[in-house]
């Protein structure tokens, strides 16, 4: 807390660099919005119900895009919440079309742009058609790094743009939002011969911008690594790599390892006490149906479910329960 | 050219017997021949004839020859010409002078006849006469029968000007001719022929029988100038429609039978024509129809008898009465098929307006697309391919309804249709339909409804109309309504109940995605709906959906904070009520779902009611309306900040500064205390100068 580095920076800088200041004011912007509700049960409460759900990355369920991409931390727990929430999907083995991945993001967040769905769909697919279908741990995996590092992506964009087209790659570049993504298809055609651009130059480009801006970068050392083992590489197949690599993936700390994507034993015990509970509230009529589902839907059941239900307490690593209203 | 047959008569009975020719023509006694009944003409020319049936058999003619066996008729040829010459006995001529039978006599001409120029009946029935010849100097005929010849043209007739009968029944006669100067017939009896056209016969005003059955016609008309007819037969022939009749002053009795007559307005005619008392129908399609008895007799007031039965009052009373059902029936379709056509234009033109609506919308889309980023695109819009499935029908369209409907404008831009237990909008502009006032019967049958051309944003808005009106509504179906997002399903949350939902994929894009149902049931699993766009649900859809969603469910419920669950569900109850309070106004946006009715447990309903749907026009405007907010808020963080920043640097500083000054404080203070008489008496003097 007293570290030398805390008392470098000027005040506002440092509130700012830790994002203190985005989360004070959206705290005091909720608290305006919602005045007579939470009035009701006083404010020193609401404050402290509001850092706790930042802190366990709940706040951004529901809210605006302009706020869940406000912050680092944010982003995190927008994929984090986005992973667990739709884990059963992929779970379940289903193929889902890029529009389809979007909508579910949009039942987390109502405006979530459909740009960065389609970029990150990109990456899927190799910028082949992009109404092909994907994976869900694909999908989540370079929606991550389309999400979370998404100014940097843009920037890289711009470096390989210049590289392809031989410029010194050594200028600044400071592209706007969207711009780099937007030049890069049509310059593949003059690369020539190879394909893509020499990695090493590359990767010094890269080094040289992440130590410029202040954005977030995945740690150059890792980026060195997942450039390695090639000598030339495409804008796609970067990004690609970069979603595969394990230890972006760990350094970003929103998801777990690829072959624990499914795992959540806490909510999978959850969900079946869920089912059971629907289960035993159906009506008389619905149990006459026992053929599997009419809607041709591709799925494998999982019957284990049943034996599961047998603990009653689950530990819920969270300290608000919502009771119910009436 | 006709060869000379002659033959030698005598001794045969192929004479004629030339005795009392009584002209009774009658009766349906004849089998096969047409049921001509003809009015009875009684020719008595000679009082003491007697009177025997007007056609003989050969076995009669014997008799009757053998009886009267007089002098013999002899039929001569002369070498000078090839028609024979008939010859007379004397004594016949003056025992039957005015008429003479050549009845099968095997005749292939005419023979000439002389010296007979007083004949008034002359009889060629049963030969093989081709044509009528020599006998123009028959200058008094009266009746010619040419019953049963091989005639093929009416000529020789033009000197006949007393004619009054005139037989050419079963003959070959193509066409009605060269009957100019018989101004006096009475009767022409051309059955059994070949003729097509009724013509030549319209100076025929004392005709009072014509026969024309048996022959070719297809129409009739050009019957006037025949002043006199009473009777007229036409049985037997291929008509089809039947003109001129009312121009009949005296026609009495009409026979149509088997005929080719379909309708009563192909025989409109006959309505006009008041003498008309005696009519048939019968062996024409028009006889088969339901409604041909009463039709006519309603058409025809002055009609007695129809196909040979007397009408009674009860049939006339009968027949008013069915054509008064037919009028209303007929009015009533026509009123139908109006409507329905005028359904179909509406239906049509809210079609085009969606289509253009989304054509707008999309180039719009992808003119922003282009702004930004690469060729997003809206796949579903742009290339035309969803253009309205209701292809403008330029069938032909019944010429009395297109008339009517120039009438009506085709500016409708919405269509309301209640059918039954169905409420059906088109175009957004129906949904305003919702306000009216709807009586409890209506309201209370209408089980299903039906959006058609509507955007769904819009329809969420009256989704809480929708509930109280027609609280029985339980299948709602949408098309081409812009179904995009699975969010959506969460505005329908907030119905009484749902049993049955039909998305259908046109115009609703939402349906391409895999787990569109899944998502419906899980989300609106408190109305345990029954069918999804026809196919039935079961438990292990129900279990499917719960699987894939539950967890969206148990975190949008436990792990909000509470402030967020409370500003959720609160608001939209708050506004809720208002709308309640308010009868009509605007809609919130954020709409939520009622608990009141569900009969499950609250907890597992709940956990679903923040899914909410806002629709994009009202989300914007809430963002913009914070957007205030936020500034606000910034502004004032940013003080606190400076605040912060300065209390801070002060603190800083004093901490720097304090060790200093507080030396400096212990400093003055003892050298204050250095000598203690001195501050004992400073001290002193203050208190003193205090007080």
């Amino acid at each position: 807390m007293l570290s030398p580095e805390r008392l470098a920076l000027p005040d506002y800088e440092y509130l700012a660099q830790r994002h203190v200041l985005t989360y004070m004011e959206d705290a005091v912007c909720q608290l305006l919005e919602n005045r007579e509700d939470i009035s009701q049960y006083g404010i020193a409460r609401f404050f402290t119900e509001y850092f706790n759900s930042v802190c366990q990355g709940t706040h951004i369920l529901f809210r605006e895009f302009s706020f869940v991409q406000a912050t680092p931390h944010n982003r995190v727990s927008f994929l984090r919440a986005f992973w667990r929430c739709f884990r059963t999907v992929g779970k379940n083995g289903d193929l889902l079309t890029m529009k389809e991945y979007h909508c579910l993001l949009q039942l987390l967040c109502p405006d979530f742009p459909l740009e960065l769905t389609q970029k990150a769909a990109r990456i899927v697919l190799m910028d082949d058609a992009v109404d092909c279908l994907m994976s869900f741990s694909d999908f989540l995996f370079a929606f991550q790094i389309q999400f979370y590092y998404s100014e940097f992506l843009d920037s890289v964009a711009a470096i390989y743009e210049d590289l392809l087209s031989g410029k010194n790659p050594n200028t600044v570049i400071v592209p706007t939002s969207s711009s780099g993504q937007h030049r890069q298809r049509p310059a593949l055609g003059e690369a020539g011969m190879l394909e893509g651009v020499e990695a090493s130059l590359f990767y010094q480009c890269l080094e040289n911008l992440c130590d410029r801006h202040k954005y977030s970068c995945p740690p150059p050392a890792l980026v060195k690594e997942a450039l390695s083992n090639v000598q030339r590489l495409t804008f796609y197949g970067f990004l690609m790599a970069l979603s595969k690599h394990h230890g972006i993936n760990q350094a970003l700390g929103a998801l777990p390892d690829k072959g624990d994507l499914m795992h959540d034993p806490a909510m999978d015990e959850e969900l079946e006490r869920l089912v059971v509970r629907s289960k035993l509230h159906r009506t008389p009529w619905q149990h006459r149906a026992k053929e599997p589902g009419a809607f041709g839907f591709q799925r494998r059941e999982k019957q284990e479910a049943l034996e599961r239900v047998s603990s009653a307490s689950v530990p819920t690593p969270y300290h608000y329960r919502w009771e119910p209203r009436e | 050219m006709i060869p000379g047959k002659y033959r030698s008569v005598s001794g045969r009975a192929a004479n004629n017997v030339n005795c009392g020719l009584h002209l009774v023509i009658q009766t349906s006694s004849l089998p096969e021949k047409n049921k001509v009944r003809f009015k009875k003409v009684e020719f008595k020319l000679n009082k003491d004839t007697s009177s025997f049936p007007g056609r003989l058999s050969q076995h009669d003619l014997e008799r009757n020859y053998s009886s009267r066996q007089g002098d013999h008729i002899n039929l001569v040829s002369s070498s000078l010409s090839s028609f024979p010459i008939l010859q007379r006995s004397s004594e016949e001529k003056i025992l039957y002078s005015d008429r003479l039978s050549l009845e099968r006599q095997k005749l292939t001409v005419c023979p000439i006849i002389n010296g007979e120029d007083h004949l008034r009946l002359l009889n060629f029935q049963h030969n093989f006469i081709t044509r009528i010849q020599n006998i123009s100097n028959l200058q008094k005929l009266i009746s010619l029968d040419l019953y049963d010849n091989q005639i093929e043209e009416i000529s020789g007739l033009s000197t006949l000007r007393c004619l009054r009968v005139l037989l050419l029944g079963k003959n070959r006669i193509k066409k009605i001719s060269n009957l100019e100067n018989l101004k006096s017939l009475d009767v022409l009896d051309l059955h059994g022929n070949q003729i097509t056209k009724i013509e030549n016969i319209n100076h025929l005003c004392e005709l009072r029988v014509l026969n024309l059955a048996r022959n070719f016609l297809s129409h009739v008309d050009n019957l006037n100038g025949l002043d006199s007819l009473t009777e007229l037969n036409l049985r037997h022939n291929q008509i089809t429609f039947v003109r001129d009749v009312d121009n009949l002053p005296c026609l009495q009795h009409l026979f149509l039978s088997f005929n080719n007559i379909s309708s009563f307005d192909s025989v409109s005619c006959l309505a006009d024509s008041s003498s008309l008392s005696d009519i048939t129908f019968d062996g024409n399609p028009i006889a088969q129809e339901s409604w041909y008895k009463h039709t006519v007799l309603q058409n025809m007031m002055q009609l007695r008898q129809l196909d040979m039965k007397r009408i009674t009052e009860e049939e006339r009373r009968m027949a008013s009465v069915l054509a008064k059902k037919e009028e209303e029936k007929k009015r009533e379709s026509h009123k139908q098929s109006l409507l329905k056509e005028k359904k179909r234009l509406t239906i049509n033109n809210v079609a085009r307006q969606w289509d253009l609506q989304q054509q707008r919308v999309a180039s719009i889309a992808t003119d922003e697309d282009r702004k930004d980023s690469d060729s997003a695109q809206d796949p579903c819009q742009i290339d035309g391919s969803t253009l309205s499935a209701f292809p403008e029908e330029t069938g032909p369209l019944d010429s009395g309804l297109n008339n009517a409907l120039q009438g009506l404008s085709v500016v409708d831009t919405y269509l309301v249709e209640v059918d039954g237990d169905t409420l059906s909008l088109y175009g957004s502009g129906a949904l305003e339909s919702l306000d009216r006032n709807w009586s409890v019967q209506t309201a209370g049958m209408i089980t299903t409804v039906s959006f058609t051309f509507i955007e769904f944003d819009e329809i969420v808005h009256v989704l809480p109309k929708l509930k109280i009106k027609f609280p029985n509504s339980l299948h709602l179906k949408f098309k081409e309504t812009n179904l995009v997002m699975l969010q959506q399903f969460n505005a329908l949350a907030q119905l009484r109940r749902i049993d049955q939902l039909t998305i259908d994929p046109q115009g609703n894009p939402v349906v391409n995605f895999t787990l569109w149902k899944y998502y419906v049931l899980f989300r609106l699993s408190h109305f345990s709906m029954q069918k999804i766009n026809g196919t039935e649900v079961t438990q292990n859809d129900m279990i499917m959906a719960e699987r894939l969603f539950g967890i969206l469910a148990h975190v949008a419920s436990s792990e909000l904070p509470q402030y967020r669950l409370i500003s959720i569900l609160g608001d939209a109850r708050k506004k809720q009520f208002r709308y309640l309070l308010e009868s009509k106004g605007k809609k919130p946006g954020i709409i939520n779902e009622e608990n009141n009715d569900s009969k499950r447990p609250v907890g597992e309903n709940t956990n679903r009611a923040t899914l909410n749907y806002t629709t994009r026009e009202f989300y914007n405007e809430k963002l913009e309306e914070i957007k205030e907010k936020k500034k606000f808020c910034k502004t004032y963080i940013e003080d606190l900040v400076k605040e912060a920043t300065e209390i801070n640097m002060k603190n800083e500083a004093l901490q720097k500064l304090w060790p200093q000054m507080f030396i400096e404080l212990v400093r003055d203070a003892v050298i204050e205390i250095r000598n203690k008489n001195s501050y004992m008496k400073l001290c002193l003097q203050q208190i003193t100068d205090q007080k």
